[in-house]
């Protein structure tokens, strides 16, 4: 079996993200491995030790995407291709799946895993947008997978319940991080992963050129970055039961006027 | 000098961190409580790498530096001071020497199920009449011609309750002090060695800390680790690295306390607001933050030298010195941060406190510490 996963490098949410001037602040910030992204490497991992299978990863981004690429192989992914270009940075989801499509075009895979959307933007496209490019039958938000019969079977949370889609192969799957609890890279892992093979591809090692991109590059801009505004301290009431729903309701009917 | 993590390093944070965060932090309360050796946690830890972190690959270790090794006790240290010095005692104080000292027999008998984690090793050194000053060691080893004959006993052995091996520095030559102190591997289940657990310990509560007890202990002479009579200088160089475990495990309990210090300011509301808004608290917070980053520094150098095959005598005490010293101010700070909510154990900073008092005292206390940096400062 052939599983690629495609991954991103983020900002480690666990610190503060500052913002100056419309643009995020990049000093001193810590990048890591998309938390979606990790929780494919670890169902595909699952799947390799149940039905055997070679795990390649792929990813955008610059120098130091190297280092949430040798995280996935750290974890027991087997190769990976980093695509380094800086006509791709900050580049968009629409950018990023037309250059993944280049990626794929004359590749073969059983299956292509994403997670569902990054840490950092929460976009969520660029899976879809590269399933329509590759002209691929797709499903989101799988937090379980397995393989039967030459079908994938993904389990997906949906609104209602969870569904259960059995897929061809080739497809593309987008994942929850609620799919599992990634492992974490042993020290032989992380020695080990610099023995594996990892590619780095320029734009054009895929037949691109900076400018073919004008028509998935004006579909979208980002034009500047805002922190949200800090949440007001709440209010806290002491007392028994009636004096409480005593002073609630007269809160939400004269403060907050909402009955 | 270092300025910036490699891959390796920066990797082995994220992996030491998650650890930390998913294994010591829900258990380190109940591990003060009960003063139980965490047998599964360091077990986790031993597949982790974290045994022998310096130690090459072929001899059951990581193969990374120590560099590595100071960010990793750091991060274990974080949440729990117990865990750290458990793996501290393991890497630098059984693992190291005998990568050092040990012969290639001694390296594959003993080194490597040391830095696998498959067994776990304690350094005994001190005595009850021998601590800062080694030339007062009582225990002795009579050569007998293919062993020695091992008496007397250690006390405050970190690991103890739970080792298989133990590195005992013994007296060969009664009469010549520092001179005639041997070191030897041993055995733990060897006839004649017995443990005597020890508790009533203010901080680090589940080190295994106990005394061991040679009663006519035989130990093959293929044991002998370094040459006999060579023991102080195992002893000593042995401590030089054991210090940067310290130092990594001091700035790892500060580094608690401090982020813990900083959210409960954010959250704690007096006079109709944060106490994160006023300076007084500010200020205290932002020497918390300036020393736990100098201590880091000085520590990563001693590493680094060490890494670098240079001598760092001085460094290790120097950084061991200041980041213990600090660790107890940063813990202390920290209580007062908390008032009164500070001195209840319900707090993580209540046991912070008391965990970062020992870096003062353990593997050379401050006072000895200055007397090597002056020694390397005024010649020896």
């Amino acid at each position: 079996m052939n599983i690629f996963i495609c991954c991103k490098q983020v900002p480690d949410v666990a610190m503060t993200i500052q913002v100056r001037e419309g643009q995020i602040v990049t000093d001193g910030m810590n990048y890591v491995l998309n938390a979606y992204d990790a929780s494919c490497v670890e169902e595909a991992l699952v799947l390799k030790e149940k039905h055997g299978a070679e795990i390649t990863l792929v990813l955008i981004g610059g120098e130091s995407g190297k280092e949430a690429l040798r995280k996935g192989l750290a974890m027991g992914a087997d190769k990976a291709f980093h695509i380094q270009d800086d006509a791709l940075n900050n580049c968009s989801s629409h950018v990023a799946a037309r250059v993944l499509q280049a990626f794929f075009k004359d590749r073969s895979y059983d299956f292509i895993l994403t997670g569902k959307q990054a840490q950092d933007s929460d976009m969520g496209l660029a899976g879809g947008i590269l399933a329509g490019e590759l002209d691929l039958t797709y499903v989101t938000n799988a937090v379980g997978l397995d393989v039967e019969d030459g079908k994938v079977v993904v389990k997906r949370q949906g609104d209602e319940g969870v569904e259960i889609v059995h897929m061809p192969m080739p497809s593309l799957i987008t994942c929850s991080n609620d799919m599992n609890d990634p492992r974490i890279p042993s020290l032989k892992g992380i020695m080990s992963s610099k023995k594996k093979p990892m590619d780095v591809l320029k734009l054009s090692d895929l037949g691109l050129g900076a400018n073919d991109f004008a028509s998935e590059r004006s579909k979208s801009t980002t034009l500047s970055f805002s922190l949200p505004p800090q949440r007001q301290a709440g209010q806290k009431f002491e007392g028994d039961a009636e004096t409480l729903v005593a002073t609630l309701m007269e809160k939400l009917t004269k403060e907050a006027k909402v009955l | 000098m270092i300025t910036d993590f490699t891959e390796d390093q920066k990797l082995m944070q994220q992996s030491a961190r998650d650890f930390a965060e998913k294994y010591v932090r829900p258990l380190a309360k109940e591990l003060d409580e009960t003063g139980e050796f965490p047998v599964e946690l360091i077990q986790k830890a031993s597949e982790m790498g974290f045994m022998g972190v310096a130690i090459p690959e072929e001899y059951g270790g990581s193969g990374m530096d120590n560099v590595s090794y100071a960010i990793m006790i750091e991060e274990i240290s974080r949440w729990c001071g117990s865990t750290g010095v458990i793996l501290s005692v393991n890497n630098s104080l059984a693992c190291d020497p005998i990568m050092r000292y040990g012969t290639e027999e001694q390296k594959k008998t003993w080194l490597t199920p040391l830095a696998s984690g498959a067994r776990i090793g304690c350094y005994g050194l001190t005595e009850p009449n021998a601590g800062s000053d080694c030339a007062g060691t009582r225990t002795t080893a009579v050569d007998k011609g293919d062993h020695y004959l091992l008496n007397g006993a250690k006390i405050f052995i970190t690991n103890a309750t739970n080792s298989d091996v133990a590195l005992v520095f013994a007296s060969t030559d009664p009469g010549k002090g520092n001179k005639g102190i041997t070191c030897l591997i041993v055995d733990m289940k060897s006839p004649g060695f017995s443990v005597k657990s020890m508790h009533g310990k203010m901080g680090i509560k589940a080190s295994g800390l106990a005394e061991l007890i040679f009663e006519d202990v035989k130990v093959p002479k293929e044991n002998l680790l370094g040459e006999p009579g060579k023991g102080f200088k195992v002893a000593m160089t042995t401590l030089d690295g054991g210090r940067i475990g310290i130092a990594a495990q001091a700035i790892g309990i500060a580094r608690g306390a401090f982020e813990e210090a900083t959210q409960y300011s954010k959250e704690r509301v007096q006079f109709g607001k944060p106490i994160s808004e006023f300076q007084a608290i500010q200020f205290k917070l932002a020497d918390m933050a300036m020393k736990i980053d100098a201590a880091r520094l000085m520590t990563l150098k001693a590493a680094w030298l060490k890494d670098q095959g240079n001598n760092y005598n001085q460094q290790s005490a120097a950084a061991k010195l200041y980041a213990s010293e600090m660790s107890s101010w940063v813990t202390s700070q920290a209580v007062q941060v908390h008032g009164g909510y500070g001195y209840i154990s319900e707090y993580n900073v209540e046991r912070y406190f008391r965990d970062a008092r020992i870096t003062e005292i353990y593997e050379g206390t401050s006072e000895i510490q200055r007397v090597v940096i002056a020694a390397n400062i005024f010649g020896r």
